[in-house]
């Protein structure tokens, strides 16, 4: 049986896999069914909502993206994300390393992992004000506070992955590159880093993610002063007493395109890191 | 230090981030005023953009900026928190308003000679709005919504049914219209909040106005007030769906725009809605009729945009000149016209069609404001109303209600009741 | 002994900048709230402290003992739910499968839809297709909407929980489950170890690393859940789905609450920790133990 596994494609996984997948394909089928139809498509009835929309017109993905401003919204929500992204594998991975490699046999260490860690679970809406006041008072109210923010909410969560990952990484690679008398910090970005690999396209995935789909950052922090990003700008679809339901869906298929293939890419980086980790 | 290199690669990020993201600044002149206005309804967002323009093209001296954020609330909410005031601002006159004119946020318009052409009963609404009387007038009305009942004109008119005037007729209407083998109303309670619609309409015609006011006064409880609300409404549901706690807002709008009932309580904010599903529907809308005697009906209506000066507003001149050109005739006309809304303004306006059914109220300015607008949000009483229409205990809802209330307006009570000691309770 | 101060000062000169930014936006505006959490702030305008009133007062609302018991249940169901199902799922998708990178897309989708999507969805889900084939089935336990009976709508939370969250779950095993190096299943193979004893005696204490990892993020997740009652259910029916954050928002941001919910939110900040800390030292114990 194991050999089996070894060598050929395991097929009864795989069918099992695909008849799983209904639950994903049903809800974006209908998700993609809606986002074509008219306003005056939508029933209350099954047959109503599952049937295929009249005209496959391309007309609500256009009138969507003229209403979120979508390629300027877009370019802010990739700039965004994309700093964020990169700040956060930089000075996490390094806040792992550093507390990872110490919270074992120090005390002080220790207390920091657990200190930031448990910044995780400071529900958000208690900091919202209390932030709103303090980033205006430091001028950073603005795409630098608002990344600066990002940076700050993920850091336990992402310090709690990496400190994870590094429990698997052995010391022992570190003492060897030493003893050719690198110093640590070298030795960091030259071992620690690049067998981290997996982890950083992992964090980036998660991090990525949420701030991708995040609203209430930018919302509060900017105050409607400067320019949308997409979920800002999706808001436009709910009203108080009315939503268009297919401009809007089709408005966040639109969004979903680039975070999937962003998550396909890390995913291979995953895979890839792991082989060039087991290389060296 | 190496360590530098990281800090400047993250400050490097930074400021692309910062160059590529923030606009433009502002450019400065001196003897330009500006007015920023910051307004809560994105919907209206179309007409606003247009009354910019058609302002800032007619005026050299001030300079005007709307914006119609979404989510307007909450930034507004940051935006006092650090002291940032717009110079106007444009909310509903709900609880909110109460707190902004208790706060001191907004400033006394009532030196504005425009509030003169406002139509009084609205004027009205807006004083009764504040928590202890104040001599002042913190906000211009601007426009009003109405909520009763929305009836598809086309199922009437094939079958004959009467516009009713009083309960019992209602509930004949209703008996009548099941007989023809339709659903008489649509609920969609699994949205809380829609619980208010009938609950606002019938509450107007079956208690007083002040009703809120003289609770927390404690002059009487709502056991005593809202008994015959609370009765009346669990009556509704029996000509409703089998089970109107699994239908939302929209399911409703969407099965009442599909002829799937024959009525809908709600307000006339959401006939955009039903509209969308069915643009060729004719909907018009009668007042619930609560009370045996049909001189005691009255009209649920309030304001739903009303425009407020900041006391932190620099020129106050200036923001009245903006507020006149919103008020001006074919401006408002415009945003009635869009939003399905009624003029707060005296004078000649095209109401919407759907709306008919309910002119002779607003004409006569027979009207009380939604009884919801003085329940404070965090006491959830649309969720209160939720739980007593599926579990149907009358005493043990309106006792939960008083409880409720006492707790939640704890300080406002207490305020208002110092205000009494002071003032006397008689005006 | 050099090389011991250097690594020592490296580890520091990380720490310290990185900590303090920590502080500065987490620590301070969180003593902020707690101070908010003595008045009676509306959230703007003027307040006055008021000592423990709004602590007094937690314990003494039925909302809040009703969100917190909802909340737990919830948690703990989806945290069983989600944690087994993704760890099939990750197995699944790092074995020898045709497909892969369609498949691992695929199933990352549900959690990169937004909350308005989701909510039409699954509302139109439990109002109209489940009972219908509840009826078809005969089943008469579903022909209701899970929605709008209190017994159950916390059940449709969890599966739209779950449904959302086993994305984020299963890329973190399958991380996982990469640091388990091949040589490891060759030594097994001679012994014949498959299947379930397999899993059990090699994958499995592996990737406890990751596994308590996906145990505290979705506590966490679940604990702090608001989303999607927002979209589902907005606390009802009969206010049987209030959540703890869904209280802290709608009346403390959104109401004039704000100092009361402040406190409910310290109250809350403290029992999570104490759970999440709790777990942590569980879990890390057990690490140490393999």
């Amino acid at each position: 049986m194991y050999k089996k596994r070894k060598t050929g494609i395991n097929w009864p996984v795989t069918i099992l896999l695909f008849i799983g997948l209904i639950t994903v394909a049903f809800p974006l089928y209908m998700t993609i069914v809606i986002a074509f139809k008219q306003p005056s498509e939508m029933t209350n009835s099954i047959a109503g909502i599952l049937s295929l929309p009249k005209s496959w017109s391309l007309d609500n993905f256009r009138q969507a993206m003229e209403l979120t401003d979508f390629w300027r919204s877009l370019g802010n929500s990739l700039l965004v994300t994309i700093s964020t992204v990169v700040l956060c594998i930089i000075i996490h991975s390094l806040m792992g390393f550093a507390v990872g490699r110490n919270k074992a046999h120090s005390k002080v260490y220790n207390l920091i992992y657990l200190f930031i860690v448990s910044g995780m679970f400071v529900p958000f809406a208690i900091l919202m004000m209390p932030l709103a006041k303090q980033t205006a008072e430091m001028h950073l109210n603005n795409w630098v506070g608002v990344i600066l923010l990002y940076v700050v909410f993920y850091m336990p969560m992402n310090l709690l992955l990496y400190t994870g990952y590094l429990v698997n990484i052995p010391v022992a690679l570190e003492e060897a590159a030493r003893v050719d008398g690198a110093s640590t910090w070298r030795t960091f970005w030259k071992v620690i880093f690049p067998i981290m690999k997996p982890m950083h396209a992992t964090v980036a995935v998660i991090t990525a993610l949420a701030v991708w789909n995040d609203v209430m950052t930018p919302l509060i922090i900017m105050s409607g002063k400067g320019q949308n990003t997409l979920p800002l700008a999706q808001l436009t679809f709910q009203t108080q007493f009315g939503t268009n339901y297919n401009l809007a869906f089709a408005s966040y298929l639109l969004a979903l395109v680039p975070i999937v293939l962003f998550y396909v890419i890390c995913q291979k980086q995953i895979i890839n890191g792991v082989v060039n980790g087991a290389v060296k | 230090m190496r360590k530098r290199n990281v800090g400047s690669a993250a400050a490097a990020i930074a400021v692309i981030a910062v160059a590529a993201l923030s606009g433009c600044g502002s450019g400065e002149e001196d003897k330009v005023t500006e007015v920023e206005i910051l307004q809560y309804k994105p919907e209206a967002a179309a007409y606003f953009d247009q009354v910019e323009s058609a302002f800032n093209a007619s005026h050299n001296d001030i300079r005007l900026t709307i914006s119609s954020p979404n989510d307007a609330s909450t930034i507004m909410r940051t935006r006092f928190i650090r002291e940032d005031y717009p110079d106007i601002i444009g909310i509903g006159g709900d609880i909110n308003y109460s707190y902004y004119v208790d706060a001191g946020i907004l400033a006394d318009m009532s030196d504005y000679e425009g509030l003169a052409d406002i139509s009084q009963s609205y004027v009205d609404i807006l004083d009764a709005l504040e928590i202890v009387p104040t001599d002042g007038t913190y906000g211009i009305p601007y426009a009003a919504n109405a909520a009763g009942i929305l009836y598809n004109q086309d199922l009437f008119e094939e079958h004959g049914w009467e516009i009713p005037e009083t309960w019992t007729e209602l509930l004949d209407l209703c008996g009548e219209i099941q007989a023809d083998g339709i659903q008489p109303f649509y609920f969609g309670f699994r949205d809380v909040w829609t619980c208010l619609a009938p609950w606002n309409a019938l509450a107007v015609g079956l208690t007083p106005s002040d009703t809120c006011q003289r609770v927390n006064a404690g002059e009487t409880t709502f056991a005593q007030e809202y008994r015959e609300t609370a009765e009346k409404c669990m009556k509704l549901l029996e000509y409703g769906p089998e089970d109107p706690f699994a239908y939302g807002y929209n399911d409703a709008c969407t099965a009442f725009a599909n002829g799937q009932s024959a009525m809908y309580p709600i307000g006339s904010y959401a006939v955009p809605q039903i509209l969308s599903v069915n643009p060729d529907m004719n909907i018009n809308s009668f007042v619930m009729p609560a009370n045996e005697n049909p001189e005691d009906n009255t009209l649920n209506s309030g304001v739903d945009l009303l425009f407020a000066v900041t006391e932190k507003c620099g020129n106050k001149e200036a923001a009245y000149e903006v507020i006149s050109f919103l008020l001006e005739d074919e401006n408002l006309q415009e945003y009635i016209s869009a939003q399905n809304a009624i003029s707060c303004k005296k004078g000649d306006f095209q109401l919407a069609p759907e709306l008919e059914g309910m002119q002779t109220f607003i004409e006569a300015g027979k009207m009380a404001d939604f009884q919801d607008h003085y329940y404070p949000s965090e006491m959830a009483a649309d969720a209160l109303i939720q739980t007593f229409l599926i579990n149907k205990d009358v005493d043990g809802f309106l006792n939960d209600f008083d409880r409720r209330w006492q707790r939640y307006n704890r300080d406002i009570i207490r305020k208002v009741q110092e205000y009494n000691e002071e003032h006397g309770t008689d005006e | 002994m050099k090389k011991m101060n250097d690594s020592k000062r490296t580890y520091m000169l990380i720490t310290i900048p990185i900590l303090a930014m920590f502080v500065c936006f987490n620590t301070i505006p969180l003593i902020r709230g707690v101070i908010y959490s003595f008045t009676n702030f509306k959230g703007f305008g003027s307040y006055d402290f008021i000592g423990f009133r709004n602590y007094i007062d937690l314990f003494t609302d039925p909302r809040i003992g009703g969100s917190y018991l909802f909340t737990v249940k919830l948690a703990i169901v989806a945290t069983i739910l989600t944690n087994v199902i993704s760890l099939i799922l990750a197995l699944g998708l790092n074995s020898k499968i045709r497909a892969k990178t369609f498949l691992r897309g695929a199933y990352f989708v549900p959690n990169v839809l937004g909350a308005l999507v989701v909510g039409y969805i699954f509302q139109y889900f439990f109002t109209y297709i489940l009972p219908e084939i509840g009826s078809a089935l005969g089943i008469e336990a579903l022909q209701g909407s899970m929605l709008s009976d209190s017994g159950t709508a916390w059940i449709a939370i969890v599966i739209v929980c779950a449904w959302q969250s086993i994305a984020m779950n299963t890329i973190i095993y399958i991380s996982g489950l990469q640091t388990v190096p091949e040589d490891v299943y060759e030594a097994g193979g001679l012994d014949g170890a498959t299947g379930w004893k397999k899993f059990r005696y090699l994958t499995f204490p592996l990737i406890i690393p990751f596994f308590s990892i996906n145990m505290v993020l979705c506590v966490k997740n679940f604990l702090m859940v608001f989303d999607q009652i927002m979209a589902m259910t907005k606390g009802g029916p009969e206010q049987s789905t209030e959540s703890i954050s869904y209280l802290i928002y709608n009346n403390g941001l959104s109401g004039g609450s704000f100092g009361y919910q402040s406190a409910n939110a310290v109250v809350f900040f403290i029992v999570i920790v104490a759970i999440s800390v709790a777990q942590m030292t569980i879990s890390s114990k057990k690490e140490e133990q393999l």
